[in-house]
């Protein structure tokens, strides 16, 4: 074991975080307010083709689509740190490593320089009305057609879709089939003629979340598709075998930086918050039960960070994980939920103002992640579904 | 960063589990609660044949010199095992002659402890057990080449089969800096020692050691006069770092024995591992001693470096205070009645693991230290920094 990063990924680190002063400058930040991080502006483009120049992107992809045979270490280091600053770069939703498990040689050959240098992203394309923790029994049906597959159906709570310039879909190719084995994966690109996108305003509008807070995003959404042709070089994968090869991508997913931050950030926060501010006079670092509880949940944001390790290990050692990424998503968020309530508690009726309002606190973020901390236990496999993977999967117990 | 075990290291740990589940079968355990001695002195053999006494003392004194964590991992094994051998509390006191006795002292005792010849044990708690600088109140006061010690320990481990005891007493009054505190190595045959038993949940060794002015030459301090509070506090983190790790040993065999009752265990026409409340009980069995078993790590990996290591001790003592206890109470709501019999073996880690949370510092007393050390010193945090209690 070794619990220390090499004085490389040390000095890595500390470039990223240079580069981060010196170029998610004032302007970025606005138009990241003004547009939200997934949806890129002009100066967004510009950061994000300068991390594309310093191989910053998908460092452990290969080299012949972009990437730079590097460590899944190194790349978490600078995914953590853009986190840190409200960029994404890589990580969950990318489609990336599915592409690279399951991708045809043209597949990976344009799908991926376009996600380094951040011309293509995903927006994913799984669950619907009837499907969401019991995925498997989507509805949204492809059918082949010559040279084509033709898609009719709905998807739901399709995040990034009004604003990504694909969607990652799951669709059935065989209802006779057992449900699982007759599902398929579509990359195909968002302005198909026959997409519809329509908003679905989640309860962090109005005020929209400040940057940073647990699922902050003010909009989802809903997609239909109708009659909508694709070729069938849009098909990931084998046909009929699109559950296993989201498996792939979602198990990889589930864990690394922005999922680990979102669960801990408010940790830092608060411990940061109450050392440097007397709030409304109370002297909160000095109160032997708030001492106590941030001491338990530094404890707890400790554990999620070594969980996080532990799937980084796991992956740069390419092993496979039976449980340890589904036991990071069940740990993470369920943390992420208990330190903002517990926040809530500490910073009293401070902490229920929002963005925007009269003597907020820290913009009012511990207040928006109370309407988010617990949509993380939900989205990419809901911590109950997790439990049921840890327990069949993990510790061999038997389906009921 | 590889927050695993390496090769190497597992294949300790294997050899070590393959060992003790040939050698040291849970009827040891049950058959050592009501021996007088409270360990096999044939194992403790064994243990020294095999090279674990003497497995992180220095190879200059006939030990082998791996890695704390090495120790660590076979500590784990001996408490999935529930090993009734008095190895932590000599582990214990032998590290820290290693680390801060004369070369007298190393030459003296290391190698028997290598050899299996010497079980040692340490005290630090009286009766305020707090382990604090301003609790140890034990006097030694200097006569000629001696010291006279008077005082009264509590919890000592093993002092039955400890033929030395390391103690924590005072030779200056109490400062804020915790001077005035030196570690005297004791007979524990000397002249004016007594013990008195205690009966623990674990129904282990543990005595109250009574100091009636007892000669002890001048040759056995440990370390500098007055100041033994820096070795003491290094001596209780290493303990406490060992204690979880035994812990995490004892807490993933009681899930596993939960996981495979339920399995096993039909009712409803369907063996109860099939209905989800119960495979979720397991799901957060495993989450918790996964958690217990990282902290633990890193703690026992930071400090083998040499690096501060008094926030991860904490963070691994607190949580396994409180993780480990989830873990084997649900095993015994897993096993229903069969749990609660005396016959059955579960409670034998049931009972263990939750007398091992109150030893070496309560979740309370490590999560005021990892407090301190996050807000009482300036600076922003930020996870994954290293940080240290403030003296």
């Amino acid at each position: 074991m070794d619990f220390a990063y090499t004085p490389e990924q040390e000095a890595l680190r500390d470039n990223v975080r240079t580069f981060i002063q010196e170029n998610v400058t004032d302007e970025v930040r606005q138009e990241i307010e003004d547009l939200g991080i997934r949806r890129r502006g002009p100066r967004v483009r510009e950061l994000y083709a300068k991390l594309g120049e310093r191989g910053w992107v998908g460092i452990s992809w290969p080299r012949e689509y972009g990437g730079q045979d590097g460590s899944r270490i190194d790349q978490y280091i600078v995914e953590e740190e853009f986190a840190r600053a409200g960029i994404t770069v890589g990580g969950a939703g990318s489609g990336a490593p599915a592409i690279l498990a399951a991708g045809t040689e043209e597949q990976k050959k344009y799908f991926l320089p376009g996600l380094i240098n951040g011309e293509i992203s995903f927006a994913l394309g799984f669950t619907e009305p009837q499907a969401g923790a019991d995925l498997a029994s989507l509805q949204c049906r492809a059918v082949r057609d010559g040279d084509e597959y033709v898609i009719n159906g709905q998807k739901m709570f399709t995040t990034a879709a009004h604003y990504a310039s694909h969607i990652y879909l799951m669709a059935r190719t065989d209802p006779e089939a057992p449900k699982h084995r007759g599902i398929s994966i579509f990359l195909i690109p968002m302005d198909t003629e026959g997409i519809t996108v329509r908003p679905l305003w989640t309860i962090q509008n109005e005020p929209q979340a400040p940057a940073g807070t647990t699922y902050g995003d003010a909009r989802t959404n809903e997609v239909f598709f109708e009659d909508v042709r694709v070729p069938t070089s849009c098909l990931l994968g084998e046909e009929n075998m699109g559950w296993y090869v989201g498996a792939m991508g979602l198990n990889l997913d589930r864990v690394g930086a922005s999922r680990y931050l979102i669960s801990v950030q408010r940790d830092e926060d608060i411990v940061n918050y109450v050392k440097e501010n007397d709030l409304g006079g109370m002297n909160l670092a000095e109160d032997t039960s708030v001492r106590d509880r941030i001491a338990e949940l530094w404890i707890e944001a400790q554990v999620c960070r070594l969980m996080t390790m532990r799937s980084m290990s796991l992956v740069e050692k390419g092993g496979n994980f039976t449980y340890e990424g589904s036991a990071e998503k069940v740990f993470a968020p369920e943390h992420g939920v208990r330190t903002t309530e517990t926040i809530a508690q500490i910073l009293g009726p401070y902490a229920q103002l929002l963005n925007g309002s009269e003597d907020a606190v820290e913009e009012g973020v511990f207040a928006h992640n109370l309407m988010g901390s617990f949509q993380s236990g939900i989205n990419h496999g809901s911590t109950q579904v997790m439990r049921d993977q840890i327990a069949r999967r993990g510790l061999g117990m038997p389906r009921n | 960063m590889d927050v695993l075990p390496n090769e190497e290291e597992q294949m300790v740990k294997n050899l070590a589990r393959e060992f003790l589940e040939a050698e040291c079968p849970p009827r040891l355990a049950r058959d050592m609660e009501k021996d007088d001695l409270g360990y096999p002195p044939e194992l403790w053999k064994q243990l020294a044949d095999l090279g674990w006494l003497g497995i992180s003392l220095p190879e200059s004194y006939g030990g082998q010199g791996l890695p704390l964590t090495y120790l660590g991992l076979i500590t784990e094994e001996l408490g999935r095992a529930i090993a009734p051998v008095p190895f932590h509390s000599t582990m214990v006191a032998a590290l820290t002659i290693a680390e801060a006795g004369s070369d007298a002292q190393k030459q003296d005792l290391l190698p028997r402890v290598g050899r299996g010849d010497l079980v040692l044990t340490w005290a630090y708690s009286e009766e305020n057990p707090r382990l604090l600088p301003e609790t140890v109140q034990c006097q030694a006061v200097e006569d000629g080449d001696n010291f006279v010690l008077t005082g009264t320990k509590m919890f000592v481990d093993n002092f039955v089969a400890a033929e030395k005891c390391l103690v924590a007493c005072r030779t200056a009054p109490a400062s804020g800096d915790g001077a005035g505190i030196s570690l005297l190595l004791v007979d524990a045959g000397s002249t004016g020692v007594s013990q008195i038993p205690l009966t623990t949940l674990a129904k282990d060794k543990q005595s109250k050691v009574i100091f009636d002015g007892v000669r002890v030459p001048r040759s056995n301090l440990v370390g500098e006069l007055h100041q033994g509070w820096p070795i003491a506090q290094e001596m209780l983190d290493r303990g406490t770092a060992l204690l979880c790790a035994q812990m995490v040993g004892a807490a993933r065999k009681d899930a596993e024995m939960g996981i495979d009752y339920a399995k096993n265990r039909v009712a409803f026409g369907r063996p109860i591992a099939a209905f989800q409340s119960i495979q979720h009980i397991c799901a957060d069995m495993i989450l918790w001693v996964d958690g217990g078993q990282l902290l633990t790590y890193e703690a026992l990996w930071k400090m083998d470096q040499g690096l501060p290591a008094s926030m991860e001790v904490s963070q691994a003592k607190s949580f396994c205070n409180d993780k480990c206890e989830a873990v084997v109470r649900s095993s015994q709501v897993l096993h229903g009645g069969m749990g609660f019999m005396m016959e059955f073996d579960l409670h034998l880690w049931y009972r263990r693991v939750t007398a091992w949370t109150m030893r070496l510092g309560t979740s309370f007393e490590h999560r005021s230290r990892i407090a301190r050390g996050l807000l009482d010193q300036p600076g922003r945090v930020r996870l994954g920094m290293n940080l240290e209690v403030p003296a």
